[in-house]
């Protein structure tokens, strides 16, 4: 492999990561805090992507169209999250985790059909948004803009994030909820109120995603299947809980994967569950995680 | 953990048991003179899904493991009989009787690996196991066909005859729900019981809880095995969605439909599923739309399944109750 | 000697919660272990009955060093351990509880094709009869009264007759009549079966009814050792349960 093919794969791989990091991050957090595996992640992306598509084409006559859908459907898929929250996932706290995976489940099916019967079940596209058409040359290679806003979107998310959580009020109460719910009740915090708002910035994530991803792919039916698997890899890589973790992970899996594409085209598909099933018995609580 | 009810009495009174048990049979045997072709296709759909269900629910209503994966060992039984038929042309006694044994060594192998974690870890590697099994087969065209899957697979013509077909899975699956039926209430079964009741307690009653799992596992990919086998002699076909999470998902949602905590559970909610999802379907175009809501209902509302909410209806009739 | 621990140390992180115990307990003998909350008299338990693991220090049982052994092997070796915290198998029966401990004790818990149902039922009938529980033996563990729960709990532990007893506070919320019927039953089981007992109690009228030597712990070590009398009159140890003490870091 030339040094140039190899940049590239990188590069690929490290963009296809990004995407990647946005929702699992939002699961992770959900995981971390709300103790729920959120199989309907995936949903509330594919979401994103089809409401990103309806803005575009809606007010396709609009100048920077897609700056808008980037504002709007991340409020949608939010404000879709919590509903889901208040009105399904509260009443399923505390439960044997097999009802969450069948709830969450439930919702997958749910959405899916009903982005089926809102925006049919063929291909939609998105174009790239101007600026960011185009390729940029960098070490002698060309590289499509957009893939470096996307790695850009992606730093700038996880910085976001980490002040976020660590750096505000706001983080501390999600800390100490994550950390001792009872206690931060105790403390006068108000908990569900967390968890809604938690549920919703996962969700807002998972849609910002959705919207990143159609200008250079396209919006379709089962992004939801297909993403939400290689998202519990990353989050398991990484540590349920923990940003950096995911962030971290993203990158491992959008690098192997793009390696992996290269190398073994046939197995690639396999290394992320070979490398999960590593990360659960060499170290469950992933790189970055937190021991439960 | 689902809520504590009171075992009801009646419903498991040894005489109407059996009353019920015999009807239940009886009607079985003489069923395809009562139906026509298709319900009684949709009957032998009814008998695997049952087996698989009670299979799976044998590691997760019984011992309290909850596993996502169990459509990885359901494929691997319906594979070896599939490439042994199609491949290797065997003879079909010996293709059937290879898939529990695959099934075994194969639910041996990832079992031991998925029992060191415990609960979220462990659910997370037998899913991951399952999509390693997906994608060896899936790409391993040159075996199983890849994602053609593998069609036409020649049978005996003993099983041309759809009522020859419903005999013999009535007669295997029988068998085999006798046998794990004979398995739950058993001194093993108990113990498993208690694993799930109390997996840290158990070790201090002299209990290798480790091994025990392992154990459960292993019978549970068996059965799975046979179950696959059965679907792939019965649709003289395999296909890689056999081992697709969603498929095990359907198993889940047949046993918590029915009911986790009682043998009859997953096979009255595979009777239940299996009618809904093949006459709605045909109904409707939105049948996903339809089971999703289905299903966050039967979580929120209908916890322990129509069996437990039968149970507990019923019992709440009965006024005497041994204790407070 | 039934059993004795040789210098046993355990910390968690930064705390010692358990230093230098050496403790020892004989055939036909009752040892009580008394002393304040986050004494470290469960962790002490837990070493014992390899439930954690030990960082220094040997557990010796019938002359047998079972250090190391994990949990299931220890208790198959004949020690019988009961819990602070209830730990029955709430979904089960009474008499499936007693049952299952049973089945285990016996080796026939691997039986795959017998019927359970009434099997044992003699014995688990009888065992059900000691603790006061045979008119409930159908009730679903869970739902039992507290009290009963805890004597089931004793029951699970006497069905797998072990040569060694450890039990933890196992009168913790019972009535006074409930109280005085445990410990008798747990007394006249020891002094009939010659088995060791160590129980961990804070109803001191136990303790020193029917102990024949009692260790007081505090912050993790063995203050003193003696017989009821002699822990009575001690100054170190009125002290703590009336005055404070300081907290020892590793």
């Amino acid at each position: 492999m030339t040094l140039e093919a190899a940049l590239g794969q990188v590069l690929s791989g490290i963009s296809l990561g990004m995407v990647w990091f946005l929702i699992a991050a939002g699961l992770s957090i959900i995981f971390g805090t709300l103790k729920i595996l959120n199989l309907a992640h995936g949903s509330i992306y594919m979401l994103g992507g089809f409401l990103c598509y309806q803005v575009t084409s809606a007010f396709s006559h609009v100048p920077g169209v897609f700056w808008l859908a980037l504002l709007v459907a991340p409020l949608v898929t939010a404000l879709v999250g919590g509903c889901i929250e208040i009105l399904l996932l509260r009443r399923i706290y505390g439960l044997d985790m097999i009802y969450q995976y069948l709830l969450t489940f439930g919702l997958i099916l749910i959405v899916g059909e009903v982005c089926k019967i809102l925006w049919g079940a063929g291909y939609n596209t998105v174009a790239v948004p101007w600026p960011l058409n185009g390729t940029v040359n960098l070490f002698a290679l060309s590289f499509p803009k957009y893939n470096l806003f996307l790695i850009g979107m992606g730093v700038l998310v996880f910085v976001g994030l980490r002040v976020l959580i660590g750096a505000t009020s706001l983080g501390a109460v999600v800390r100490a909820v994550t950390h001792n719910r009872e206690i931060a009740g105790a403390l006068g915090i108000n908990v569900p109120g967390v968890y809604t708002g938690v549920f919703m910035l996962g969700c807002w994530l998972a849609g910002l995603a959705g919207t990143l991803t159609p200008p250079m792919s396209v919006v379709a039916l089962g992004a939801d299947l297909s993403v939400i698997i290689d998202c519990f890899i990353i989050v398991v890589i990484g540590g349920l809980g923990s940003i950096s973790g995911a962030f971290l992970g993203s990158i491992i899996l959008g690098l192997t994967t793009a390696f992996g594409l290269y190398i073994i085209p046939k197995l690639a598909v396999a290394f992320g569950f070979i490398l999960m099933i590593i990360v659960l018995i060499i170290r469950p609580r992933g790189l970055m995680g937190v021991s439960d | 953990m689902a809520e504590i009810r009171a075992k009801p009495t009646w419903l498991h009174a040894p005489a109407i048991r059996s009353i019920l048990i015999s009807i239940g049979f009886a009607s079985l045997i003489a069923l395809p003179a009562l139906i026509g072709k298709s319900w009684l296709n949709i009957t032998i759909e009814i008998l695997i899904m049952a087996l698989a269900a009670c299979s799976l629910n044998l590691m997760l209503g019984y011992t309290g493991l909850v596993s996502f994966g169990p459509a990885g060992l359901y494929a691997v039984g319906a594979y070896t009989t599939a490439i042994l038929l199609a491949r290797f042309k065997m003879n079909i006694v010996p293709a059937m009787i290879a898939a529990p044994i695959m099934a075994a060594i194969v639910g041996w192998a990832v079992g031991w690996v998925c029992v060191r974690r415990t609960k979220v870890y462990f659910a997370l590697l037998t899913l991951a196991f399952s999509q390693i099994i997906w994608t060896i087969i899936f790409e391993w065209y040159a075996v199983t066909g890849g994602d053609n899957g593998i069609i036409s697979i020649p049978t005996p013509e003993f099983f041309f005859s759809i009522v020859n077909s419903y005999y013999f899975c009535l007669a295997v699956v029988g068998c085999c729900i006798f046998t794990l039926w004979r398995i739950v209430n058993s001194p093993f079964g108990r113990t498993l019981q208690a694993i799930r009741e109390n997996p840290g307690r158990v070790e201090f009653i002299g209990v290798n809880l480790k091994r025990y799992q392992l154990a459960a596992f292993i019978l549970s990919s068996t059965f799975l095995g046979i179950a696959g086998s059965l679907y792939c002699v019965f649709s003289d076909s395999a296909f890689p969605d056999f081992a697709h999470w969603t498929k095990s998902t359907d198993m889940l949602v047949v046993c918590l439909l029915g009911g986790l905590y009682r043998f009859s559970g997953p096979l009255v909610g595979s009777a239940i599923y299996t009618i809904l999802a093949k006459t709605l379907s045909k109904h409707t175009m939105h049948w996903n739309l339809i089971l999703g809501v289905a299903i966050v209902l039967l979580v929120l509302l209908m916890r322990n399944g129509v069996m437990g909410f039968l149970s507990e209806r019923l019992s709440r009739k009965k006024q005497a109750r041994p204790c407070a | 000697m039934l059993l004795e621990t040789r210098g046993l140390r355990k910390s968690f992180g930064g705390l010692m919660a358990v230093l230098e115990v050496d403790l020892q307990v004989d055939h036909k003998e009752i040892v009580s272990i008394i002393g304040p909350n986050g004494a470290g008299k469960s962790t002490l338990f837990n070493l014992i009955t390899g439930h954690i693991p030990v960082d220094r220090g040997e557990v010796h049982f019938k002359g047998k060093d079972i250090t190391r052994l994990a949990p299931y092997e220890i208790s198959r070796l004949g020690i019988g351990r009961s819990f602070q915290k209830l730990n029955i198998f709430p979904r089960l029966s009474a008499f499936q509880n007693i049952q299952v401990a049973l089945f285990s004790a016996k080796g026939l818990n691997r039986r795959l094709f017998s019927s359970a149902e009434n099997s044992l039922s003699e014995e688990v009938e009888e065992i059900l009869e000691n603790l006061g529980l045979a008119d409930r033996s159908g009730a679903p563990g869970g739902l039992l009264a507290h009290g009963d729960q805890k004597r089931l709990e004793l029951g699970i532990v006497l069905a797998l007759n072990p040569e060694l007893l450890l039990l933890d506070e196992p009168t913790q919320g019972m009535s006074a009549g409930e109280t005085s019927q445990t410990t008798e039953l747990i007394y006249g089981l020891v002094k009939k079966r010659r088995m060791g007992l160590a129980f961990v109690e804070h109803d001191m009228k136990v303790v020193f009814g029917i102990s024949d030597r009692i260790y007081v712990m505090h912050q993790g070590t063995m203050i003193f050792c003696g017989s009821p009398e002699e822990v009575k009159s001690n100054e170190e140890v009125r002290n703590i349960y009336l005055g404070k003490g300081k907290r020892r870091v590793a």
